[in-house]
């Protein structure tokens, strides 16, 4: 099991790493290819196809918009097809267990957010000095570590069962999980402050609320909110331009009316 | 518009683009999301523009580390659009840094909504469709049509939508500023780039409070009262708290370690 398991971690992280952030495809993680790799893998690629199609089936509604995923589709994918290859549990069974396997990884993998989002920083010092070559290693390597470690997870669930690492996350005091899903939500603000600091001036700053007001209260998606911003910005534009047009027509009369007065007055 | 014929040199620094763009998602983190992508795609170009000047050469690559988010398709685009405004910003100097930052953080969120619901929730369903059907019934077929419908055409757009970017941004950016109109463009720029990040603000900036007093038989949800005054307070007073902090000179760094701690003690004694 220990070697079977090694080389589905392996599998999961070599997908996620090329189909996640070389060709950021999100196409080759889908269980209906992930399924019947993990089959070839372990020498039934039947099973692996079968599973597929019904795990597709199963994660097709479960979106991961804006980046909180509620269920690892990747990892339940391979976990799941290897419970039905590897034991007889039956197809039926293992695709029952999918969901609470993908939940379970899913907040394993928020349990590593903020080392991630900790590092960034340091990445903004090295470009920012020059350092172009150990900026561009650095985050290939950090981005093979973040695609090693649940794949190390994806590994263990495979060897020692889910349960296993259930047990490990019940172990962690329950303070340790909601206090980084608290961070993370804070963290987010780092991320804007500093953009909202560049971008902030007294006379477009107030804007801010707008688009908050947009979300909070009457509960618009972006593009809706995009629209209404591009209306107002091009109604802005529209009567700077006025103003631009006028100084210029009001320049050029200064200076083509005086010659005109002059030449009538001569 | 007339049609733009790129350089040798641009062909050559297109292509480094379009490849590296496939790379978005490169060190993607919760606190600036793609930035170290968006840095990575734009290093040949940054370097090739600031060959002589080590100062802007610095404010570029402080901006590309800029909280960027979007769909890794119009990614590519607003890469071609970002090299032509940072290309533009260099030679001509007819667009300011606070312009490059509004202008792409006023793209991001709607492109990331309309491609998410044009490749996430329409050409994936569609390609899942085909490949279910075929792979039930045992057939390989279904796994290579679904990388067909939904994957290939993802890298075929990526590389249209940086020339794309590139030449329709440099020539957008030539014909505002040659009509003189490029304060009033800054500004409504500034405009819809700040709407978007209060929007993006409310969306995903979140202070889980949740700290209940009891008081004999009634019990009070502290953030329900505030939230009763103004929806997610505490989220706009952390982040307007953080960008004074940030102006006054203090460090990411520094405020990612705190938050994390804060997040931490603040689940300890019992207040998240």
């Amino acid at each position: 099991m220990a070697v079977v398991g090694l080389k589905l971690g392996l599998l999961y992280a070599f997908i996620m790493w090329f189909d996640g952030r070389i060709l950021s495809w999100s196409c080759l993680m889908r269980p209906i290819v992930l399924a019947p790799l993990s089959g070839l893998v372990m020498g039934d690629i039947g099973t692996g196809i079968l599973m597929g199609a019904a795990l597709e089936s199963v994660y097709m509604g479960i979106s991961s918009i804006g980046g909180a995923t509620p269920a690892d589709a990747p990892l339940a994918a391979i976990i799941t097809t290897a419970f039905a290859v590897l034991t007889d549990a039956g197809m039926e069974t293992a695709i029952a267990l999918s969901i609470p396997i993908g939940t379970v990884m899913a907040s394993f993998n928020s349990l590593c957010l903020p080392i991630w989002a900790g590092v960034a920083p340091a990445l903004t010092k090295m470009i920012v000095k020059g350092e172009v070559k150990k900026f561009e290693i650095s985050a290939h390597l950090l981005t093979i570590a973040a695609v090693l470690v649940p794949g190390l997870a994806c590994a263990a669930a495979v060897a020692f069962g889910v349960e296993g690492l259930e047990s490990l996350l019940a172990v962690m005091p329950g303070w340790v999980m909601t206090g980084l899903g608290a961070a993370g939500g804070m963290m987010m603000a780092i991320g804007f402050a500093i953009l909202t600091s560049m971008i902030w001036s007294k006379e477009v700053g107030y804007f801010f609320f707008f688009g908050y007001v947009l979300v909070r209260y009457l509960g618009m998606d972006t593009l809706a909110i995009a629209i209404l911003g591009a209306i107002v910005a091009a109604t802005v534009f529209l009567s700077e331009k006025r103003t631009i047009d006028l100084n210029n027509k009001l320049e050029k009369m200064a200076a083509g009316g005086m010659t005109k007065e002059e030449e009538e007055f001569f | 518009m007339e049609k733009k014929v790129l350089t040798n040199e641009e062909k050559k620094l297109l292509r480094k683009v379009q490849l590296r763009s496939h790379m978005c998602f490169l060190q993607g983190n919760m606190l600036n999301m793609q930035a170290t992508g968006v840095t990575y795609s734009l290093i040949p170009v940054i370097e090739e523009i600031y060959k002589d000047d080590p100062e802007g050469k610095k404010e570029a690559y402080a901006r590309s580390q800029q909280f960027f988010n979007t769909h890794a398709v119009p990614f590519s685009f607003l890469m071609g659009l970002n090299w032509a405004m940072e290309k533009e910003h260099n030679e001509k100097n007819t667009i300011d840094g606070k312009t490059i930052e509004s202008v792409k953080a006023a793209l991001m969120g709607p492109t990331a909504g309309m491609f998410d619901s044009l490749f996430f929730n329409c050409l994936r369903v569609i390609a899942g469709g085909v490949g279910i059907g075929l792979c039930a019934q045992r057939n390989p077929l279904g796994i290579l049509l679904f990388i067909l419908i939904y994957g290939v055409p993802q890298s075929v757009l990526k590389f249209i939508f940086v020339k794309m970017g590139y030449v329709y941004g440099t020539s957008f950016i030539d014909t505002v500023f040659n009509s003189g109109l490029m304060n009033a463009f800054t500004k409504a720029a500034s405009i819809l780039g700040i709407t978007m990040v209060g929007a993006m603000t409310a969306q995903m900036v979140n202070v889980p409070l949740n700290i209940v007093l009891t008081m004999g038989e009634t019990s009070l949800n502290i953030a329900d009262v505030i939230n009763s005054i103004f929806p997610g307070l505490l989220g706009v007073l952390l982040l307007f708290g953080f960008a004074a902090l940030i102006k006054k000179g203090v460090r990411p760094t520094i405020l990612v370690v705190c938050t994390l701690a804060a997040g931490l003690i603040g689940a300890l004694i019992g207040i998240f």
